[in-house]
C-alpha cells in the first residue's frame, strides 16, 4: 500500500527530504489549477507551486500531522498567493478588494473554440473578488470539504456554508449578465 | 423548515453530502417557496457550468525547477551535518578520532593504498631492489584491482556523496572488469539520487568502447524520467552516434510527461544520428 500523504510529510519533518518528491507528483497539478484560477497566469501559477514547496522544506520541522495534509498544503499556498498580490498590488487593501484578471491568458486556439461556455464561466469566476473566488475554487476544484475549508480560513462550518451561498449566488448573477451580454 | 435554514444547506445539498432526512426537508420546502426554489436553481446551473472549466497541466519546467530545488537543499543539508561538529579542543580532537576510523571511506581507501605501497616497497627491497617489467605490471594492476574494490565498497553506501565518490574511483580505472561495469551500469538505472545517476553516466563515456555499455545506456534512456539525466544520455549517445539509439528517441519523444527542453534535444539528436 503507498504510503499517505501525513506519512510522507512526516518522512519530510524528520529528514527525508526526498520523500517530498512524491508530494509534489501528487499535489503539483492541484496546486497549479488553484493558482491558474486564481490568477489566470500560467507563468505565476508554476512560481507559486514551486514557492509552496520551498515553504513547505522550509516550515517543515513545525508539520504537526494533527490536521489533514491537504488542509496544511493549502493554507501554505493561500499564504504565498496573498503574498504574491501584495507584491502585485501594493497599494490596495486586501480585504474587499475587486481584482479582475487582466492578465489571463488565452486558451490554446482549439480548445477556445470548442468550449466557449468554459470561457464564459472562466471569466465570470474572474469577475468575482478573490476572496469568494478562492473559496469557490477550494470548495468546487480542490475536493476539500467544508469543514477542512472551515479548518483553514478559522471559522464556523456554518460560516462557510453561508459563505458559499453567498459566493454562488453572486458568480450565477454575473455569469448570467455575461450571457445575456450585459457585460463586456 | 424557514427560508434561512433551507438556504444554510445549500452548499451540501450540491455535493450530495447531505443526509436523506435533510436532503427531504429541503426538497419539501423549496415545493412551497418559490424564491428558494429558482435559488437552488440558479446555484444548481452555475455549479455544473463551473465542472466545464477543464484541468490543466503545468509546463515539465516546474517538475525541473521542484527536483533541482530539492536535490539543492538536500546538499545544503548535508553540508550542515558535516559542518556541525562542537567547537573547541574536544571538538578538534572529536574531529581528528572521527577522520582516523575506518568508517570514513577516505582514510579507508589511502590506508589500504598506503598498506599497499609499503607492503610492495618492502618486497621490492627485499629483492635486492630489482623490479623488473613483469613486477611493475603486477603492481600496476594491483592497484588497480584495490581502486575498483574501493569503488565497489563505497557504490553500496547510503550516502550520495560516498556513491558520486565511488563513481568517481571507477572512472579513474584504466582497464574496468565486468563487475565495476555493472554496478556502474546499476548506479545509473536504479540509483535515487540523479546527480549519482548523473556522475554515472559521465563515468560510462569513458568507457563506451567497451562491450555492452553502449546497449546499457540505450536500454536507460527508456527508464529514466529526470531530465537532466536524460539530456545526459542522448548526448552521449548522439557523441558516439549509436544508431541503435535511434528507437529509442522516438519512444522517448512520444512520451507525454516529456519536458519541452529533452523533447526538443531528443528530436534533434535523432536527426544527427539517422
Amino acid at each position: 500500500m503507498s504510503p499517505t500523504d501525513n506519512e510522507l510529510m512526516e518522512n519530510v519533518r524528520d529528514g527525508r527530504v526526498e520523500k517530498l518528491a512524491v508530494l509534489f507528483e501528487r499535489y503539483q497539478t492541484m496546486l497549479y489549477n488553484f493558482f491558474l484560477r486564481l490568477t489566470g497566469n500560467r507563468a505565476a501559477s508554476e512560481d507559486l507551486v514551486q514557492e509552496v514547496f520551498m515553504r513547505v522544506l522550509k516550515y517543515r520541522a513545525g508539520y504537526m500531522g494533527d490536521s489533514r495534509f491537504n488542509v496544511w498544503l493549502f493554507q501554505i499556498a493561500r499564504n504565498a498567493h496573498v503574498d504574491y498580490l501584495r507584491k502585485r498590488k501594493s497599494t490596495l487593501p486586501l480585504d474587499g478588494q475587486y481584482i479582475e484578471t487582466h492578465s489571463r491568458e488565452p486558451l490554446p486556439e482549439a480548445a477556445y473554440e470548442t468550449n466557449r461556455e468554459a470561457e464564459l464561466v472562466r471569466r465570470a469566476l474572474d469577475r468575482l473578488p478573490v476572496q469568494k473566488r478562492e473559496l469557490l475554487v477550494l470548495f468546487r476544484f480542490q475536493n476539500l470539504k467544508l469543514r477542512e475549508i472551515a479548518e483553514l480560513l478559522g471559522c464556523q462550518v456554518g460560516t462557510v456554508k453561508a459563505q458559499v451561498h453567498r459566493a454562488l449566488k453572486d458568480l450565477s448573477r454575473i455569469y448570467l449578465d455575461l450571457r445575456k451580454g450585459n457585460v463586456s | 423548515m424557514n427560508c434561512e435554514k433551507t438556504q444554510e444547506k445549500f452548499a451540501d445539498y450540491l455535493t450530495e453530502d447531505l443526509e436523506e432526512g435533510s436532503r427531504g426537508e429541503v426538497q419539501e420546502h423549496i415545493l412551497s417557496c418559490a424564491a428558494c426554489r429558482e435559488d437552488l436553481e440558479n446555484l444548481t446551473v452555475v455549479w455544473a457550468k463551473l465542472g466545464v472549466l477543464p484541468e490543466e497541466q503545468p509546463g515539465g519546467g516546474l517538475r525541473h525547477r521542484f527536483y533541482a530545488m530539492l536535490e539543492e537543499y538536500k546538499d545544503g543539508l548535508e553540508a550542515k551535518g558535516k559542518t556541525a561538529r562542537p567547537s573547541g579542543r574536544a571538538g578538534r580532537l572529536a574531529g581528528w578520532r572521527e577522520w582516523f576510523t575506518f568508517r570514513r571511506p577516505a582514510f579507508a581507501a589511502s590506508f589500504s593504498a598506503f598498506l599497499l605501497f609499503v607492503g610492495l616497497g618492502a618486497g621490492w627491497l627485499l629483492n635486492g631492489g630489482r623490479a623488473g617489467g613483469e613486477r611493475l605490471t603486477t603492481l600496476s594492476r594491483e592497484v588497480q584491482d584495490m581502486r575498483q574494490q574501493v569503488a565497489l565498497s563505497l557504490l553500496g553506501k547510503s550516502s550520495a556523496t560516498e556513491r558520486i565518490q565511488g563513481i568517481g574511483y571507477s572512472a579513474a580505472v584504466e582497464n574496468p572488469n565486468d563487475t565495476t561495469l555493472a554496478a556502474l551500469t546499476d548506479a545509473l538505472d536504479n540509483d535515487p539520487n540523479p546527480n549519482v545517476r548523473l556522475a554515472a553516466v559521465d563515468a560510462l563515456y569513458l568507457f563506451r568502447n567497451k562491450p555492452g555499455v553502449r546497449e546499457s545506456l540505450v536500454r536507460s534512456l527508456a527508464i529514466q524520467t529526470y531530465p537532466l539525466v536524460q539530456v545526459a544520455l542522448i548526448d552521449f549517445l548522439v557523441e558516439v552516434r549509436e544508431a541503435r539509439a535511434a528507437e529509442a528517441l522516438k519512444v522517448l519523444i512520444e512520451r507525454n510527461e516529456l519536458t519541452p527542453e529533452v523533447k526538443k534535444r531528443a528530436e534533434q539528436g535523432l536527426k544527427q544520428i539517422v
